[in-house]
């Protein structure tokens, strides 16, 4: 009984989220003259059409690649950078540590509108317009302080007796970090990493200013381009946010899988 | 494993001399390069009167935010956004905290879950507001259509703003249980077991245990929340565009308006410096609660 | 992506960091070999060869043309789309224009944008491209927005304006009465039948467009001689009846406060409308196979307030050069390829652009393609333009402020207006 009941909440749970993503799905099948009739509420007969056009005449696959490269490469960047200045942070017992985690707080606190102004003028200055590099720097700057702050946090709950334990058995700090903590904080590490990686692969303002090819351009930039001047082709924008969303699901799939078992964490902790 | 006895304190010399700021190194100046200059820039101009039609740029001091005190559209747009924040951010954490704990339990299929929640959150905002758009409709909309009603979810005074409340819930608590899901993890199982010993209920349990443990990694949560929803622009862009009679105008579409489409660069940069101050004020008040739970 | 790659990405972000600091910008040296210009805009509806068609032209007759800006003769023209939401190419244009970029030469630029930009001082003067015994052959009401203090500042490209689609059938229906000519009688013929009255009632520019084709087909007016005129008896009847349209008559879905041309235009085109406020643009896609209504549509003038002319807004793009060009006299020639009668006249068969020059209205081939040319003809010529003034965006926040309050209940007509007059007497005031 009680276990129906819990499977009940997760099948609840499994409708809200994928609910509107389904939707979607059955109106990237649907032929362009039923897109706006309900009912009925499902296609008769399903359609490909509109992910035959998105391939179609548009470098989608390209643009996915795109995105692909710039969130990755953010991702790397933001953690390998981010879990460093964590580290320090939270197990090297570095002063001003506070003052610190503020400053970099601070700089997420402006709104990105505000912004993307200057830091135009800085890419163009660099002559990293209409490069992916512009996005992965951008990307892995504003990711930052996120990643150091859910790192410190994990990394607070790994006991300093590990850390030392290492140093004792002749690691350096580097070493004790790479060797010992960063294992330790898997869970941490991956949940920061697919919170980075979704933040880039989903970012739009700076992706529509820093591009304006597709070498650069992301798929929220792309997806925006499929209207023209007055119409919206409904259909190919849904099919094409069932195909971009997928890469994402199968990502984190297989992430979440490698964290959940045999948690040194917790063990260790105890 | 075993408690190390005692740390002789030639370590903690060890641990100084590795020079932690070497390893602050990289990040400070990553964001150093990237955001002195833009945010610095920012607050320059919000002290200038600069019109880019007809290429005005004078400094005239405070003179901006004497305007702001008087604009009752910044004020409107004020109440907007602090009542877009509490509740969406509310909601989320509570919906994110229920999930997490859901989902934390052993079951088959648990990865599975864990990926499908995700699938808001991956979702492109810009995307997902055109699909919610699309969803709210109020003549062929999915919504309406299961409800059997007309509501005029995007376009009546009364129902848009809870309606782009409604898309940030769906969008983001997976963001929170994500987090809150990884943060269950570190608390040690036998916290668990010694309170079932003690015959605590599951509710003491949560109070007692849950709680307190995931308090740190709850208000990280709520700081980047917050300064999230505070700052809410994709969504309502997209859904509303401020509509309908300014009712969904947030601080950062206000914004968005005087910078990009009005082009007065000095006003629009002392809105986003005066959301700067607000978010900043907000924040603090959590770190210091954060400050006086790890202390 | 190798480790060159890496390594360099790394270089040029360090250097970044310290030109940055040291407040200097430099662009790579122009290249030594033919000029390529680059042409920005929205994407085209339909078919993309198009335009490519018409670029390939256009290098083809400059292939032995040599220009001050290189030593190579000809030119090249890499042509980049936009996203077609105007304010998303709003945005682009000034974060670009505002830094002084020269990585656009020519761009679509909208009719209410161009005495902005020009008075901002981001656009070149392009007079002696259309002087002023040429200005004729274009309706009146484009080359008075692209002209500013007596200059020209951009070339008009193709031309929209407001109006009203019916369905025929219905009316036929109806005792064969003819399109409504007036908004009473509009408001009885939907209320009888019963079937909606559709427009773009959502919080944007389209909002102001609908709006002011009321408050002019009234007599009434936004500026006059510099002046405010806003809150006047006339816009305040105008305003009510709209907002009558939706609260008291019900002819117009109370949903009308979200919608944009796009919705509209499926609503009509579902059957469920009989009277629609659009673009041209509509007409294609109601027209075409598979259309519901298809067969069954007419197009004419918008109506009007008794003892007042009917009044449609002006919509359309033009063709600006970027002031900072570093080809400008190829850039000046590009413009005048494309807004040349016969590139107008290949847009016009292909994807069913309005041509700007007057003369096309007349051409048998374009006729054939677009019937619906001669009744547009009439309607393009009384088009006006929103008020032209370098402020007009920072009027029409105002006004798609108040006036979609007023739609939604939030203020009361004779509310919204008041506070529109003061708003906009404000606003002209700070920036006198």
């Amino acid at each position: 009984m009680k276990r129906a009941g819990f499977y009940l909440l997760l099948a609840l749970v499994a409708l809200y989220c994928l609910g509107p993503f389904l939707w979607q799905l059955i109106t990237s099948l649907k032929p362009a003259a039923e897109l706006t009739h309900l009912p009925p509420l499902l296609p008769a007969p399903p359609t490909g059409t509109h992910y035959v056009a998105i391939f179609e005449g548009y470098p989608f696959l390209r643009i996915i690649a795109n995105s692909a490269i710039v969130a990755a490469a953010s991702t790397l960047l933001a953690l390998a950078v981010g879990s460093l200045a964590a580290f320090a942070l939270a197990q090297l017992r570095m002063r001003g540590t506070m003052v610190l985690l503020t400053f970099a707080l601070g700089i997420s606190m402006f709104p990105p509108i505000a912004t993307v102004s200057p830091l135009y003028l800085l890419i163009r200055a660099a002559h990293m317009r209409d490069t992916l590099w512009a996005l992965i720097m951008t990307y892995t700057t504003f990711a930052l302080p996120l990643a150091i702050w859910v790192l410190t946090s994990f990394f607070r709950g790994i006991p300093r007796e590990i850390y030392l334990a290492a140093r004792v058995d002749g690691c350096t700090a580097l070493q004790a970090f790479y060797k010992v903590i960063l294992p330790l904080a898997a869970p941490g590490l991956a949940a920061t990493g697919i919170l980075v990686f979704i933040f880039a692969w989903n970012e739009f303002l700076y992706a529509l200013t820093f591009t304006a090819t597709t070498a650069s351009r992301t798929i929220p930039v792309g997806i925006a381009l499929f209207p023209g001047l007055h119409e919206v082709p409904w259909g190919e924008i849904a099919a094409a946010s069932v195909v971009v969303t997928i890469p994402v699901v199968v990502l984190a799939f297989a992430f979440q899988r490698r964290i959940v078992e045999g948690l040194t964490a917790g063990a260790v902790k105890g | 494993m075993g408690r190390l006895v005692s740390i002789p304190s030639t370590w903690e010399l060890l641990v100084r001399d590795s020079r932690p700021a070497l390893f602050v190194l990289p990040a400070g100046l990553i964001i150093g390069a990237i955001t002195v200059y833009p945010i610095l820039y920012v607050l320059w101009l919000s002290l200038h009167e600069r019109l880019l039609i007809g290429n005005v740029s004078r400094f005239i001091g405070l003179e901006n935010f004497a305007r702001l005190w008087n604009d009752a559209r910044f004020w409107n747009a004020l109440g907007n956004t602090l009542y877009f924040t509490s509740v969406s951010v509310a909601l989320e954490v509570v919906l994110g905290l229920a999930i997490a704990m859901l989902l934390h339990r052993a079951f088959k299929g648990k990865g599975f879950m864990r990926a499908i929640v995700l699938i808001p959150w991956a979702i492109p905002t810009v995307v997902a507001a055109k699909m919610w758009e699309w969803m709210y409709n109020g003549d062929f909309g999915v919504f309406n259509y299961l409800l059997g009603a007309h509501i005029n979810w995007l376009g009546s005074a009364a129902w848009a703003l809870n309606a782009a409340i409604f898309l940030d819930v769906w969008k983001t608590t997976p963001f929170v249980a994500l987090l809150l899901m990884a943060g269950l993890h570190t608390i040690p199982k036998e916290l668990y077991q010694a309170a079932k010993v003690d015959g605590a209920s599951p509710w003491v349990t949560f109070l007692r245990v849950t709680l307190p443990l995931l308090r740190p990694l709850l208000l990280v949560v709520l700081i980047f929340r917050t300064i999230d929803a505070f700052r809410v622009f994709d969504t309502i862009y997209v859904l509303t565009g401020g509509g309908p009679g300014n009712t969904t105008e947030t601080l950062s579409i206000y914004a968005y308006k005087v910078l990009f489409q009005t082009l007065q660069f000095g006003y629009g940069s002392t809105l986003a410096v005066t959301v700067f101050f607000l978010v900043g004020l907000i924040t603090l008040v959590y770190v210091r609660a954060l400050r006086a739970g790890t202390t | 992506m190798g480790n060159k790659h890496l390594h360099n990405g790394l270089l040029a972000f360090i250097v970044a960091g310290c030109m940055a600091v040291a407040g200097c910008t430099k662009e790579p040296p122009p290249d030594p070999n033919t000029i390529t210009i680059t042409f920005k805009h929205s994407k085209l509806f339909g078919d993309p060869a198009a335009l490519q068609t018409l670029i390939k032209e256009f290098e083809r007759e400059h292939q032995g043309i040599v220009f001050h800006t290189s030593k190579e003769p000809g030119i090249r023209v890499k042509d980049e789309t936009l996203p077609s939401s105007s304010d998303e190419q709003h945005q682009f244009y000034v974060i670009n224009l505002e830094a002084g970029s020269s990585d656009f030469d020519v761009f679509a630029i909208d009719v209410i944008w161009v005495a902005e930009f020009a008075k901002a001082g981001w656009l070149r003067d392009l007079s002696k491209l259309l002087p002023a015994q040429d200005r004729e052959e274009f309706f009146r009401g484009p080359v008075e927005a692209v002209t500013l203090d007596d200059r020209v500042y951009a070339i008009p490209w193709f031309i929209d304006a407001g109006v009203l689609y019916y369905r025929k059938d219905l009316l036929a229906k109806y005792g064969g009465v003819p399109p409504p000519r007036t908004w009473g009688k509009l408001v009885r013929i939907a209320a009888d039948i019963p079937k909606h009255d559709i427009w773009q009632g959502k919080q944007y520019e389209g909002l102001v467009c609908n709006v002011l084709e009321y408050l002019w087909s009234s007599g009434g007016a936004v500026l006059e001689d510099g002046k405010v005129v806003i809150d006047s008896p006339e816009n305040r009847e105008a305003l009510k009846v709209m907002v009558d349209l939706v609260r008291t008559y019900r002819v117009t879905p109370d949903l009308v406060t979200t919608l944009t041309e796009e919705p509209s235009r499926e609503i009509f085109g579902r059957g469920k409308a009989i009277f629609m406020r659009n673009w041209p643009y509509a007409w294609r896609l109601l027209e075409q196979d598979g259309s519901p209504v298809k067969g069954k549509v007419g197009m004419t003038v918008l109506p009007h307030f008794p003892k007042h002319p009917s009044a449609a807004t002006l919509g359309g793009w033009q063709l600006a050069v970027n002031k900072n060009s570093k080809h400008p006299e190829a850039a000046e020639q590009f413009v005048a390829f494309m807004t040349s009668a016969k590139a107008q006249k290949h847009l016009g068969l292909t994807v069913g652009f309005q041509p700007t020059r007057k003369a096309l209205y007349e051409d048998a081939k374009l006729l054939a393609a677009q019937p619906a040319l001669a009744e547009l003809y009439k309607i393009f010529q009384r088009a006006r333009p929103r008020p032209v003034s370098p402020y007009y965006v920072l009027l029409s926040q105002a006004m798609q402020s108040e006036f979609s309050a007023a739609l939604a209940g939030v203020k009361t007509p004779e509310e919204a207006l008041s506070a529109l007059q003061s708003q906009m007497e404000q606003i002209l005031k700070r920036h006198k």
